[in-house]
């Protein structure tokens, strides 16, 4: 029987998938199934082998209780005491990371700017009670009672500040000088966020550590459901993957979010068209362009090749009057007849001696060279195959007259041929027209998807500070360590040839050097940081559109989009820059340079 | 050779979501080798997994009761045969849809439960341009029939290869044979299809 077949049947909400859930029920039904194959299984009992370990065993245990009931006490407190040391292991470790985390943050993550980098906001919690925070991005912090612990282990007494910062674009992305690199078991990629932040929480200006899970509801611009979320591992140098993204878009528009609508209203029916025409008319058109050919081909006159005058060989004749308009192919022949051929089994020669009632010659198995010969005599009816044959004079008039013939047959034959050759070309050059336009529509569309996408990343994210809370996502992190989290899709590392860009300023092409490069691509919305000993082996994604973000002495500076294009399809390592602020602490113009 | 660049350029087309770094594969065997001895240390498999599973038989099956029902039976007879499982450098998932396919083949042997087959058009495209044939809508019967009438392991790999876009690896994996051979089959099932296919024209 065959399956049925659905087509676009609705997914079921991870909702209704999350409520089926149930692990204590399924490690109850283990635990019963177990019991019930034990119970059904004594062959090993039998054994005598096991009969006597289970005789030692139980002595094992009644030794073991009486000497745990006497020296009880003892050994509670030398656990204890393992205990506790464990305890101060885990939180040394914790000291020694959030104590290197400084110096590592100062290696690590660089702000190019002090001034310009993203500014903490600071809550105070009390730990007995625990708190809901809400940010002004509209992020939510869920801290659950006695969540923090000092670096004894021992829960916080008081007031905990929490120190929290977002990171929603590329501006904000520069300016907190966050490493975008990821390595995946030895292979490079770079992130797209969909949003970070960075938590930390202190008692006295000392570092606190999570107990109980916090829980960070992150509003995010973006509704796309394609990130992972990391957690910066400043120690390793990396991120560190975590989880699958966990997506709360209810409330929300999804697919028509912000920005979607005006950019979808003006390229939609723009994709579209080119869409149709690369997938449906273009190929039938070069479709047609054959179908066109072939009837053109198979319409031109196809010339008949002129039989050719064979010699008689000895054999038995037949003088038949046969005309030459029922078969002109034998008009060259003249005075012919026609000769019995080798492959009649049927003859014999007593057929020479009747008088035959009637005799017909009509086409041959193979038209043109042979005929049938149809022999009756009341009843009887004999049929052979004959050749038209000469002799003598006849014969060399005949060649004359079929080579006369056989030249314009092949003159004809070629002329056919030179016209086939052309209407072929002609259809091949219509062919690679039409597949030459195919490619520059499906070059425009991509250019057009591309620039839609952009657009409405770009337009999410300037419109982000005017969203209301409905219209953001959310994207929950379980926050068990402060630091930084972010929501990304990696990207494979761009495998352009290395640059060693040099930027210049003004006509005068006065070199700058650069403290800080950023480079973004526009077209999957990525931000490059690089290493300073990396600043002379820059690679980029060749099919993007990219741009620099220069910081030096105090100041910044912006390689256009164009500028950059200029300067790789020219091959030069030169890229024109221009200052975009008095003094690198003017978040805004960094935000206006990146059109943001 | 049987299969072709083609096929490993394709591979740009892999669900993400499957694939797992060498970090991730470390991390899980720790879990599984933990609830070899202890089945509360299964949670975190079951907490990854539980979604992928479900998605997996509801995929193949009509009923959403009995794609629920079905799942819970995987896990526990998952966590039943913890013990024999052996690592073979791909994620537990692989071994999880392994228990899940036989778990399904042996309700539909067993109950009137059908067989079902689930797609999304995009999914149907994908698999004209896998065959270098353009696709248009009035295409669907003709390709829903196509599918329909696969042998239930062509019509597997169909579904691990197209619609799930699973890396040769996995599907190695799920359905029990060798890298090469599931890739030698694709190849069949795709000359197969593309016979079928470049007749949807004429």
């Amino acid at each position: 029987m065959e399956p049925k077949f659905n087509i676009d049947r609705p997914k079921v909400s991870d909702e209704e998938i999350n409520k089926h859930k149930d692990f204590e029920k399924l490690v109850k039904q283990f635990k019963e199934q177990s019991i019930d194959k034990a119970k059904h299984d004594k062959s090993w009992w039998k054994s005598k082998k096991v009969r006597y370990a289970t005789v030692i065993a139980g002595a094992t245990i009644v030794c073991t209780v009486t000497y745990l009931s006497l020296f009880n006490n003892t050994k509670d407190k030398s656990n204890e005491t393992i205990t506790t040391q464990n305890a101060q292991t885990t939180n040394n470790n914790n000291k020694q990371e959030t104590g290197s985390r400084k110096q590592d943050l100062s290696r690590f993550i660089s702000p190019p700017s002090e001034k310009l980098n993203i500014a903490y906001t600071n809550y105070k919690v009390d730990n007995a009670k625990g708190a809901e925070l809400k940010h002004p991005s509209s992020s939510k912090i869920k801290i659950p009672k006695k969540a923090f612990v000092d670096k004894n282990g021992k829960e916080i007494v008081g007031e905990v500040t929490i120190s929290y910062r977002e990171f929603h674009n590329k501006a904000d992305i520069i300016a907190g000088g966050i490493p975008m690199a990821y390595d995946s078991a030895g292979k490079k990629y770079n992130l797209e966020s969909a949003g970070m932040f960075d938590i930390l929480g202190t008692q006295n200006g000392e570092p606190v550590f999570i107990k109980e899970e916090v829980k960070v509801e992150f509003a995010s611009a973006n509704p796309q459901d394609r990130f992972n979320q990391y957690y910066l591992d400043t120690t390793e140098r990396n991120w560190k993957y975590l989880r699958r993204d966990d997506l709360n878009n209810e409330g929300r528009t999804t697919k028509d979010e912000l920005g979607a609508e005006n950019s979808k209203a003006k390229n939609t029916k723009k994709l579209e068209t080119l869409k149709r025409e690369i997938e449906v008319i273009i190929p039938k058109k070069i479709d047609s362009m054959k179908v066109v050919y072939t009837n053109r081909a198979s319409a031109l006159p196809k010339p008949k090749e002129p039989l050719k005058p064979r010699k008689a060989s000895g054999k038995q004749t037949f003088n038949i009057d046969a005309s030459t308009s029922d078969f002109p192919e034998l008009k060259a022949f003249g005075n012919f007849v026609f000769e019995l051929g080798d492959e009649n089994k049927n003859y014999s020669p007593d057929m020479n001696e009747i008088t035959w009632h009637d005799i017909k010659i009509s086409e041959g198995p193979k038209k043109g060279v042979n005929y049938l010969l149809t022999l009756r005599y009341n009843q009887r009816v004999e049929k052979l195959i004959v050749y038209p044959v000469m002799t003598g004079n006849d014969l060399a008039k005949a060649q004359s007259y079929y080579q006369e013939k056989f030249e314009v047959y092949q003159a004809s034959l070629q002329k056919r041929e030179n016209t086939e050759i052309a209407l072929r070309k002609e259809m091949e050059q219509k062919q690679q027209a039409y597949v030459a336009e195919q490619a520059k529509k499906k070059a425009e569309y991509e250019k057009a998807l591309i620039e839609r996408e952009r657009n409405k990343l770009d337009q999410m994210n300037k419109d982000f500070s005017n969203m209301g809370d409905q219209d953001k996502t959310t994207r929950i992190f379980g926050v068990a360590k402060f630091g930084i989290y972010n929501s990304d899709c990696p990207h494979f590392e761009a495998k352009s040839k290395p640059i060693a860009p040099v930027f210049t300023l003004n006509e005068k092409e006065k070199p700058i050097f650069p403290s800080s490069i950023f480079m973004i691509n526009h077209t999957k919305n990525m931000v490059y940081t690089f290493p300073k000993e990396n600043f002379g082996g820059i690679q980029y994604d060749e099919n993007a559109s990219i741009s620099f973000v220069v910081f030096a002495k105090n100041k910044i500076y912006f390689v256009k989009k164009e500028d950059a294009a200029e300067s790789i399809s020219a091959s030069s390592n030169k890229f024109k820059a221009v200052e975009i602020t008095e003094s690198s602490d003017n978040m805004a113009d960094l935000r206006k340079a990146l059109e943001i | 050779m049987p299969y072709n660049s083609k096929m490993s350029l394709k591979a740009a087309n892999i669900n993400p979501h499957y694939h797992h770094t060498g970090e991730q594969l470390n991390e899980e065997l720790m879990i599984i080798e933990a609830a070899k001895l202890n089945p509360q240390r299964f949670a975190p498999l079951y907490d990854k997994y539980y979604k992928q599973i479900f998605n997996y038989l509801y995929q193949r099956m009509d009923d959403k009761d009995t794609a629920f029902d079905l799942t819970g039976q995987v896990f526990l007879k998952a966590l039943t045969n913890l013990s024999n499982y052996q690592f073979k450098g791909v994620p537990f998932a692989s071994w999880l849809y392994r228990i899940a396919h036989n778990e399904m083949m042996q309700l539909f042997r067993s109950t009137k439960d059908k067989r079902a087959i689930n797609a999304d058009i995009s999914d149907l495209r994908y698999i004209c341009e896998e065959n270098e044939e353009p696709f248009f809508e009035e295409y669907i019967p003709a390709i829903k029939k196509l599918i329909q009438e696969l042998k239930e392991e062509e019509l597997q790999m169909v579904e691990l290869r197209f619609f799930e876009k699973r890396a040769f690896k996995d599907i190695a994996e799920i359905m029990d044979i060798t890298e090469v051979n599931a890739k030698v089959r694709m190849y069949r099932i795709i000359e197969k299809l593309k016979k079928q296919l470049s007749k949807l024209k004429t």
